[in-house]
């Protein structure tokens, strides 16, 4: 037995480099969005952004689940899911022959739907195609990634010694593709036809071609049995895999019917003005008609195309395939053992669009300028130092020079460090801000908190004398607005951006939420290798309320995230609005030991690993369990939530200025 | 001394297959003397583009000079000293040795500073006055101010991806220069540059570049770039010299790439499958 588990990190990477895009890896047993598809979960399959592999195979070696990745990227690779019905009535006699179309289609059932209704027993002749495609596309991975050769042999060679004998045709067909020579005579056709599959220009349409041939020999070899029925192929995934192949033919296609509306406008305007006198009336309307059926039929498709959209991300769960997924091991205080691979944390940036309203995080970063820069500036490092008495270096020593003069004169062999050079001293600091995007953060700051500005910090009056604040302070008479949790968790990330590039320390802003283990997300607002902009002020204002808490996974991927940095101080600073929840967090929704146990550890755990941690929160009752989860005078429970940003500061220069 | 100097001397034309028209592009900036940006990843010819194109000019005039290119690859501690020259201590005497910037300017060399924004700061301001009409290079130490030779031409050359923001090349450097850039080849045309350089048959040259270009989709994943063309011409050199392929691949693209061991078990997969 192999597990996934072990070697899925390389496998994604594996995955990425053959297939050119990202595509999740996950165990089969995470199919559970797509309930109502038929779905094996002893087999590998696919969804639109996702590969799903066995959690456990029965092979000799790991090199099998590479293998079966590489039949999956096969199937994309030689167009299985771009067969169109139209094309092969129009290609295949056979087909045409037995084709009716069934009852209740409508342009939007999907071709496979189509084909396959084609025959007596659609799910047959779903198993007998899917075996032809093997065929064609095993072929196919061996001309092109011949290496893979050998894994392969030895795989199908165990499949074989284990897999029970059936004596029916498809079992042969597969015992064939493995390898095995011994297909009894009746069943040489078949395998004349597998072969004849594995040559190098046939086309999904080639395998639709034998599928018809062969479906009725293959067809009475099998008693159907009414209760064993094959579900129907419109939950099957390749349908809507095709279908979803089949939106980006009809997007071309509106795009060419857009062109040629405006086409039309244009050239019938043009008539109109121009030859007014010489076409007759009857043309003219002939035209208007012509575009309104033109506009008729793009309007069609566009409704179309948008209905299919939402049945196809119904079916096959919600496109993530901008986000990056990772799976954590998550704590069971109860059972005092870690579930492995129990979370699956997806990644994906924070896109700020234009219309972010970002002037309120700019004025945030104005009015906390000078105190933040006040703290900071007790660790800034003094920027070039001059050091003498180098081995080599911009300019000569004098002193070491006069020094080597007189060894010289002395008759002994100076020293050869007689060059000074300029230095710059700079901190290898990395910082990770993970903040909590629970819909919790969508709550007002309570008490509700004077909202102008200059009557907020006493230290910060100096300031506020300055005739300049004095004019923008008075001139602008804000309407009083409620705020939220959010406003100020955003305020306070602007402001620490703004000064820590200042600083030069490399910092990332996180946020977080998620709901139920399969689905946790970290919202990357700003990695720490990306540079302050305007784009990182967009992304921190799209940071939005989402959903629930569930903290370990996000503290483990960030602690990850961090290792890999490769920067001498790594800090992680959790900022939340309370303790940590989700729905499946724990065996009971309303109590938090299990999370709070959870996040204890992983906070551990990144101690562990050389990162330094800091909570802060602003629920004023987040002082039980934060004694429990962090260490010893490593967590705040801040009172008044205006204090953020100030307090962060506060906390990040003593964490990083030792 | 740490600076990475080396001479180029113009012998044997040196081999490069021409992408799209910077062969021309760099002629045409060269009859003008405009100085010339190259841009691009790591290993994929923007060096060996220089020397070839230094080649082809170098037959073209008088002035043939011993080094006709002087390629300084520039790194974090490199200063201005190390490109103008400084005093050396010499005996009971310090004496001026120019640097491969002045000796360039001085005879009229191409000079080639690789990797440009590597260098400190104060090294921008010897390429902005060289670079615009004035074509002077003033050295502070001696108080001289060498005219540059007719035939200098300023090459220098950076690599977008994998510069931190901070090590951005500032606007007004760039615009003073003819900018081309450089990217790896597509899949045909590497496997024909590995097969010309490394002296390997077109069939393993071929699944070489589609490695290169399988692995380059994971850039970004603990490595900085892709493999570069020249990885791939190291791995064709290796196999010629009679080393397994697979073995030829993991010591020169699969260990020299990444250090994060899963990564590299990610490439030796990937060039697992494609290798026969």
């Amino acid at each position: 037995m192999v597990n996934l588990a072990a070697c899925e990190d390389t496998l994604a990477l594996f995955t990425e480099g053959i297939a050119g895009r990202y595509l999740h890896i996950k165990a089969t047993a995470e199919f559970a969005n797509n309930r109502q598809l038929a779905y094996h979960s002893d087999r590998a399959g696919q969804g639109a952004d996702a590969l799903f592999l066995p959690e456990e195979i029965d092979a000799p070696d790991h090199h099998c689940y590479r293998v079966l990745v590489l039949e999956q990227i096969g199937l994309r690779e030689c167009g299985t899911f771009s067969f169109r019905m139209e094309r092969g009535l129009a290609e295949i006699s056979e087909l045409a022959a037995r084709y009716e179309v069934p009852k209740g289609a409508t342009p939007r059932t999907g071709d496979f739907f189509l084909l396959f209704s084609a025959f007596s027993q659609p799910s047959l002749a779903t198993d007998l195609f899917n075996l032809f495609e093997k065929a064609r596309v095993q072929a196919h991975l061996l001309r092109t990634y011949p290496g893979i050769n050998r894994h392969m042999q030895r795989y199908h060679e165990h499949l074989l010694e284990t897999a029970e004998l059936h004596y029916d045709p498809l079992s042969f067909g597969h015992r064939s593709l493995w390898g095995d020579n011994e297909i009894p005579p009746e069943w040489q056709s078949l395998e004349t036809a597998l072969l004849q599959l594995q040559g190098p220009d046939q086309t999904v349409y080639d395998s639709v071609r034998a599928l018809c041939q062969l479906y009725d020999q293959v067809a009475e070899a099998y008693v159907f049995d009414t209760l064993t029925a094959y579900p129907s192929p419109e939950e099957s995934v390749p349908d809507w895999l095709n279908r979803e192949q089949r939106i980006d033919e009809w997007d071309e296609k509106l795009e060419e019917l857009d062109d040629q509306v405006m086409m039309a406008d244009m050239i019938h305007a043009e008539d109109l003005e121009a030859e007014r006198g010489e076409t007759s009336e009857a043309a003219i309307r002939d035209a208007e008609v012509d575009i309104k059926m033109l506009m008729d039929e793009r309007d069609t498709l566009k409704r179309r195309i948008d209905m299919e959209k939402s049945s196809v991300q119904h079916a096959l769960g919600p496109d993530r395939s901008a986000a990056r997924s990772y799976r954590y091991d998550e704590w069971d205080y109860l059972q005092r053992r870690y579930l492995t691979h129990w979370c699956r944390v997806y990644e994906e940036s924070l896109l700020g669009t234009d219309e972010e309203d970002i002037d309120g995080l700019n004025n945030a970063i104005r009015h906390f300028q000078s105190i933040v820069q006040k703290q900071l500036e007790q660790i800034r490092p003094t920027g070039l130092q001059r050091i003498s008495r180098v081995q080599d270096g911009d300019e000569l020593d004098l002193n070491a020079i006069i020094e080597a003069r007189q060894d010289i004169r002395a008759g002994q062999s100076p020293s050869e460090r007689f060059y000074s050079r300029k230095e710059r001293m700079h901190r290898d600091v990395c910082a990770i801000f993970l903040v909590d995007l629970s819909a919790s953060t969508d709550d007002p700051v309570e008490p509700a908190e004077p909202k102008d500005w200059s009557d907020y910090d006493e230290d910060a009056a100096d300031n506020m004398r300055d005739p300049w604040y004095a004019a923008l302070t008075s001139d602008e008479e804000e309407p009083v607005v409620e705020r939220k949790i959010i406003d100020i968790q955003r305020e306070a990330m602007v402001v620490m951006a703004s000064a820590l590039d200042a600083l030069g320390d490399s910092y990332g802003i996180y946020g977080f939420s998620g709901y139920g283990k399969d689905c946790v997300e970290v919202f990357v607002a700003k990695e720490p290798q990306e540079g302050f902009s305007q784009r990182t002020l967009q992304s921190i204002a799209a940071m939005k309320p989402k959903r629930s808490t569930r903290m370990g996974p996000a503290i483990r991927h960030s602690t990850h995230k961090l290792m890999q940095s490769g920067h001498a101080m790594k800090v992680l600073m959790v900022i939340s609005d309370g303790f940590p929840q989700d729905s499946d967090y724990g065996p009971e929704r309303g109590n938090h030991t299990y999370g709070v146990e959870d996040t204890a550890k992983a906070i551990k755990e990144a101690q562990q690993k050389g990162v330094e941690t800091f909570c802060i929160t602003v629920d004023r009752s987040g002082q039980d369990y934060l004694k429990q989860m962090c260490p010893d005078s490593r967590y705040l429970v801040i009172e008044e939530m205006e204090d953020l940003p100030d307090q962060l500061t506060k906390v990040y220069a003593a964490l990083t200025g030792r | 001394m740490t600076q990475a100097v080396d001479f180029f001397t113009a012998d044997t034309e040196p081999y490069y297959l021409p992408l799209a028209d910077e062969v021309e592009i760099f002629r045409a900036a060269y009859s003008a003397r405009l100085p010339v940006l190259l841009k691009g990843p790591t290993g994929c010819g923007k060096t060996r583009f220089v020397e070839h194109m230094t080649w082809r000019l170098y037959r073209e005039t008088a002035n043939q000079l011993d080094v006709p290119l002087v390629t300084v690859s520039c790194h974090e501690d490199l200063t201005a000293t190390d490109m103008v020259g400084r005093y050396l201590l010499k005996g009971d005497e310090t004496v001026w040795a120019d640097g491969p910037l002045t000796r360039a300017v001085r005879t009229g060399a191409i000079c080639y500073l690789d990797e440009i924004v590597e260098a400190r700061k104060d090294t921008t301001v010897l390429i902005h006055s060289l670079t615009d009409h004035r074509r002077i290079l003033p050295i502070d130490k001696t108080g001289e101010l060498v005219a540059a030779h007719p035939e200098f031409l300023l090459v220098i050359s950076y690599n977008p991806g994998y510069q931190s923001v901070l090590k951005d090349l500032k606007p007004s450097t760039r615009q003073r220069f003819v900018s081309l850039e450089f990217d790896y080849p597509e899949v045909e045309l590497e496997a024909k540059i590995i097969a010309h350089e490394a002296g390997i048959d077109e069939d393993i040259a071929g699944r070489l570049a589609v490695i290169g270009e399988r692995v380059r989709n994971l850039k970004q994943h603990g490595f900085e770039e892709g493999v570069s063309t020249r990885l791939l011409i190291y791995t064709g050199d290796l196999i010629s010299a009679g080393i397994d392929p697979r073995r030829a691949a993991q010591v020169a693209i699969v260990t020299a790439i990444s250090d994060d061991r899963t990564v590299q078990q990610a490439v030796a997969d990937i060039v697992d499958v494609i290798l026969p």
